[in-house]
């Protein structure tokens, strides 16, 4: 190495001690924000892509400052749809839906809105650390997990059905293998049979997760408020929780965050997993591990925010692990980094750790920097934001169908998008006032995809010699324990309170419409 | 005409019906010409002054066709005479088909709309697949800028496939790819044909970064990436020696790459006419890159001031300094008139369809 790590670490600092820097971040937080508020379609991967032309003429860390500090503050303000509208958000902020929007028409959305943006703050910082500590030993832990250890970590995430089922295991099932099924729609990749394609080019790739999540709790949502004619906070109860309360309630989780940030970064660091699941996976760690209250998941729990959205955060971090570190981009929007890396010159991976260890640590201090002014934003602009949660539901209701629709429409641009929508809305409406959890169904739509792949790699590489492998039999008996202790104490749960059994996060929401 | 006799010259001797003939017959040519050039010069300049010209790009915003999309707009609203303003849709899905669909079906044909599909909507026309509801020798062809490709089969050095003996004699061999039918697969069956590999097993269902992870867990034993690839995102592999390199197929024929000119070329492998024919039917297919195309039925005047005007895109300096950046690899472009030609050069009868099917598909490879 050139230089040594700390003299890169405080040469980096001093690169970014520019007012055009700052300036060029505080547009990215501008920027980042509006995308996080907008519909989900206009995501980072289209901002990025229209900045791109003009940064890459840019000093480089100039462009990187803008390019980072849009990413971070859109993860981080990613909330709000979620919390007060119970449209869920993008990608990797959906599973915020479960608990945000209870807490909103209980009259707790400022406080919901708190947690999210201190979780998010203190997820971004958890996952910058992970980034330092990582730079010196970043390989093994790409290397580490093979298609069999992965697939065995669906496999547990599948478990999260028993949890997100509570009372209703046989609803909770069908819900899941429905997702699954869904999920096999489209040209499978490893035998390129077409499967329920009917001959419709639509359905050649699959159905769009991010549009089926959008319709199962969206329009339940809109109906919701236009059948009981209140808006999200006028729902008969009391404004009651302010962002204080938030902040509060995160600081008192705190080792909840550090928990679900470690599941943000490893999702992040690991090739392929995407981030539609992290915000699943930290959900579903929080309910299951939860000691106290568990009940309580689905209802209002501010835990049920804390983690999806710390989670998300930190996962940035593991993502520029990756993307800097070994030069893999783990989504279209790091590639496009990467793309903006190589006009500057700069070639990620090894080489620039040898060569322009100074450059990651700038970005390593504007990631930092761009998480905490990305809180703060978020923080001044929530109490604004939180009064539309107050408005007339005759104004509101037909704006969440536009923030529906425009958001399904702009993931593909495809009027069939819209058909969709609709009849998935309709599915999601009567799931609801059947009792069938609809983030059952969404856990099986995201892991069947992965699962399946997995599987089929393991198999296809390995034969059946694969679940011999001492890190299989290790992550296998670890989802057995987490199930048994998962089923164990909904069993007592029920045993210790018989009027208001435990009934699982969504499916006690459910029965409350 | 009778107007025009205000401005006739005084009657000479000469001056017969005959000559007053000719007169009127030279004035109305006048006429017709200045019309024409008044006319093609409100098709080249007042059209475009002024409108938008939507470009359908066939994948989602980010990915490499993005970047090449990117990299030509600006340029070329400068080469259009009118300076039209260019914005990009993004209609990603089926492998390109939607987008060419789209193209095919709906866009009006009136020069303001350029679509960019991925480049397998030809690949895929050919072989009949379903969801193809165009025909690739009614579109209008404007050229394209990445008509060359070389790709690298190679192993990781574990695997002790150091040279191509051990290779052949090496049975069940785990070659990665993406989806069955990408580009990167067929690459993979194809050398795995050429080759005569024993009882190559494909493992499918990667991205190109998990690939390369997956070689160096040793999940997979090898695999074909792009050059540039190799060199831009894993140098390791070459430069430390951790892959051993067997093969290469350039796209177009007999152009080397600059690093890899001492490797095999993968033709070299065949052992019959009819392996050779394929491996050629893939390199045609690749040689055609991602082209630009216009709807049918697009006037030939506004199809021609925009073929120009990509000819002229891709001979600017400045855009090809541009594409480097945003693309990663040099320019190479395939002039309009070299893509009609790849394409109508692309009518493989139904044994080789039959064979190409049977390469690029799931099953078994055939023998050669």
């Amino acid at each position: 190495m050139e230089a040594s790590l700390f003299d890169a670490a405080i040469k980096g600092f001093f690169n970014i001690l520019q007012l055009k820097v700052f300036f060029a971040m505080l547009i990215g937080v501008s920027i980042g924000t509006f995308t996080a508020v907008a519909p989900q379609g206009l995501g980072m991967p289209l901002v990025y892509a229209i900045l791109l032309p003009v940064v890459i003429k840019w000093e480089p860390v100039t462009g990187i400052a803008l390019l980072i500090g849009a990413s971070s503050v859109s993860a981080i303000c990613a909330a709000y749809l979620p919390i007060l509208f119970g449209i869920p958000g993008g990608s990797g902020s959906q599973a915020t839906v479960l608990d945000g929007y209870p807490m909103g028409k209980k009259g707790e959305g400022r406080r919901a809105l708190g947690a999210s943006f201190m979780a998010g703050g203190m997820g971004c910082l958890i996952g910058t650390l992970t980034l330092i500590i990582a730079i010196p030993a970043a390989k093994p832990l790409i290397y580490l997990m093979g298609s069999p250890e992965l697939f065995v970590i669906m496999l547990w995430g599948l478990s999260m059905v028993a949890v997100l089922a509570g009372r209703r295991p046989i609803k909770g099932l069908i819900a899941a293998a429905l997702g699954l099924m869904i999920a096999t729609v489209g040209q499978q990749a490893q035998s390129g049979i077409m499967r329920y394609v009917f001959d419709q080019p639509y359905l050649l790739d699959g159905m769009a997760i991010s549009i089926i999540a959008l319709a199962l709790f969206g329009i339940p949502s809109a109906l919701d408020l236009a059948l009981t004619k209140l808006g999200v906070e006028q729902q008969a109860v009391p404004l009651k929780g302010s962002l204080f309360d938030g902040i509060k309630d995160t600081l008192r989780e705190w080792w909840l965050v550090v928990r679900c940030s470690f599941v943000g970064v490893w999702v992040g660091i690991v090739p392929g997993l995407g981030s539609q699941v992290v915000d699943w996976l930290a959900y579903g760690h929080a309910a299951q591990s939860a000691k106290v209250g568990r009940e309580n998941f689905g209802k209002g729990d501010v835990r049920g925010v804390i983690a999806p959205e710390s989670a998300n955060d930190a996962k940035d971090g593991g993502d520029l692990v990756t993307t800097l570190l070994l030069g893999f981009p783990q989504g279209v929007t790091t590639a496009l980094f990467i793309v903006a890396l190589l006009a500057w010159g700069y070639l990620p991976g090894p080489e620039m750790i040898k060569k322009n260890a100074d450059m990651i640590y700038s970005i390593v201090w504007i990631q930092g920097i761009a998480g905490i002014t990305g809180t703060l934003v978020g923080f001044l602009l929530a109490a604004q934001l939180a009064k539309l949660a107050e408005v007339r539901y005759t104004f509101m209701v037909p704006i969440m169908f536009i923030f529906i629709l425009l958001g399904a429409f702009s993931v593909n641009r495809d009027p069939l998008d819209l058909v969709v929508v609709v009849g998935f809305g309709i599915l999601g409406y009567f799931m609801r006032r059947s009792g069938y959890p609809r983030p059952a169904m969404i856990l099986g739509l995201v892991l069947g995809d992965l699962m399946e792949k997995y599987l089929y790699r393991s198999v296809a590489s390995y034969g059946f010699s694969w679940l011999a492998r001492p890190a299989v039999i290790v992550l296998l008996a670890l989802a057995a324990l987490s199930l048994f202790f998962t089923l164990r104490g909904q069993m007592r749960a029920r045993k210790e309170a018989s009027a208001s059994t435990f009934s699982g996060a969504v499916a006690r929401s459910a029965s409350e419409s | 005409v009778k107007r025009l006799e205000r401005f006739k010259l005084p009657d000479r001797e000469t001056d017969g019906p005959a000559q007053q003939g000719y007169v009127v017959i030279t004035i109305i040519s006048a006429v017709i010409l200045v019309l024409i050039f008044v006319a093609e010069a409100a098709i080249g300049q007042s059209f475009y002054e002024g409108k938008t010209i939507t470009m359908i790009a066939g994948t989602e915003p980010g990915g490499t066709l993005d970047m090449r999309t990117k990299a030509l707009t600006h340029f070329l609203k400068k080469h259009i005479p009118g300076e039209p303003t260019i914005i990009t849709e993004h209609m990603p899905g089926a492998g390109g088909r939607k987008a060419a669909n789209y193209m095919y079906r709906v866009a009006r044909p009136d020069g303001l709309t350029i679509g960019t599909p991925v480049s397998g909507f030809l690949m895929l026309a050919v072989l009949k697949e379903p969801g193809v509801d165009y025909d690739i020798h009614k579109f209008i062809y404007l050229g394209a800028p990445d008509g060359v490709a070389h790709y690298i089969f190679h192993s990781r050095k574990e695997a002790s496939l150091s040279n191509l003996e051990k290779l052949r004699a090496a049975s069940g061999v785990r070659i990665g790819a993406q989806n069955v039918g990408h580009t990167i697969y067929v690459v993979g069956r194809l050398f795995a044909y050429a080759l005569g590999l024993k009882d190559a097993r494909f493992v499918t269902g990667y991205s190109g970064v998990e690939l390369d992870a997956a070689l160096v867990r040793g999940e997979i034993d090898a695999r074909p990436n792009l050059a540039e690839t190799l060199i831009r995102r894993t140098p390791e592999f070459v430069d430390k020696g951790l892959m051993d390199l067997h093969g290469i197929l350039e796209a177009p024929a007999g152009k080397k790459h600059p690093r890899f000119s001492y490797l095999p070329e993968i033709a070299s492998f065949a052992r019959s006419d009819k392996a050779r024919s394929v491996i050629e039917m893939f390199r045609a297919s690749r040689t055609t890159g991602g082209p630009y195309i216009l709807p049918p039925g697009t006037p030939k005047e506004r199809a021609d001031v925009l073929k120009e005007a990509v000819r002229k895109t891709f001979n600017d300096p400045a855009y090809q300094t541009e594409y480097k950046k945003l693309v990663g690899d040099d320019l190479a472009p395939v002039t309009a008139d070299d893509v009609e030609k790849a394409i109508k050069a692309l009518k493989p009868d139904a044994e080789m369809i039959e064979l190409y099917k049977k390469i690029a598909g799931p099953g078994a490879l055939p023998i050669q």
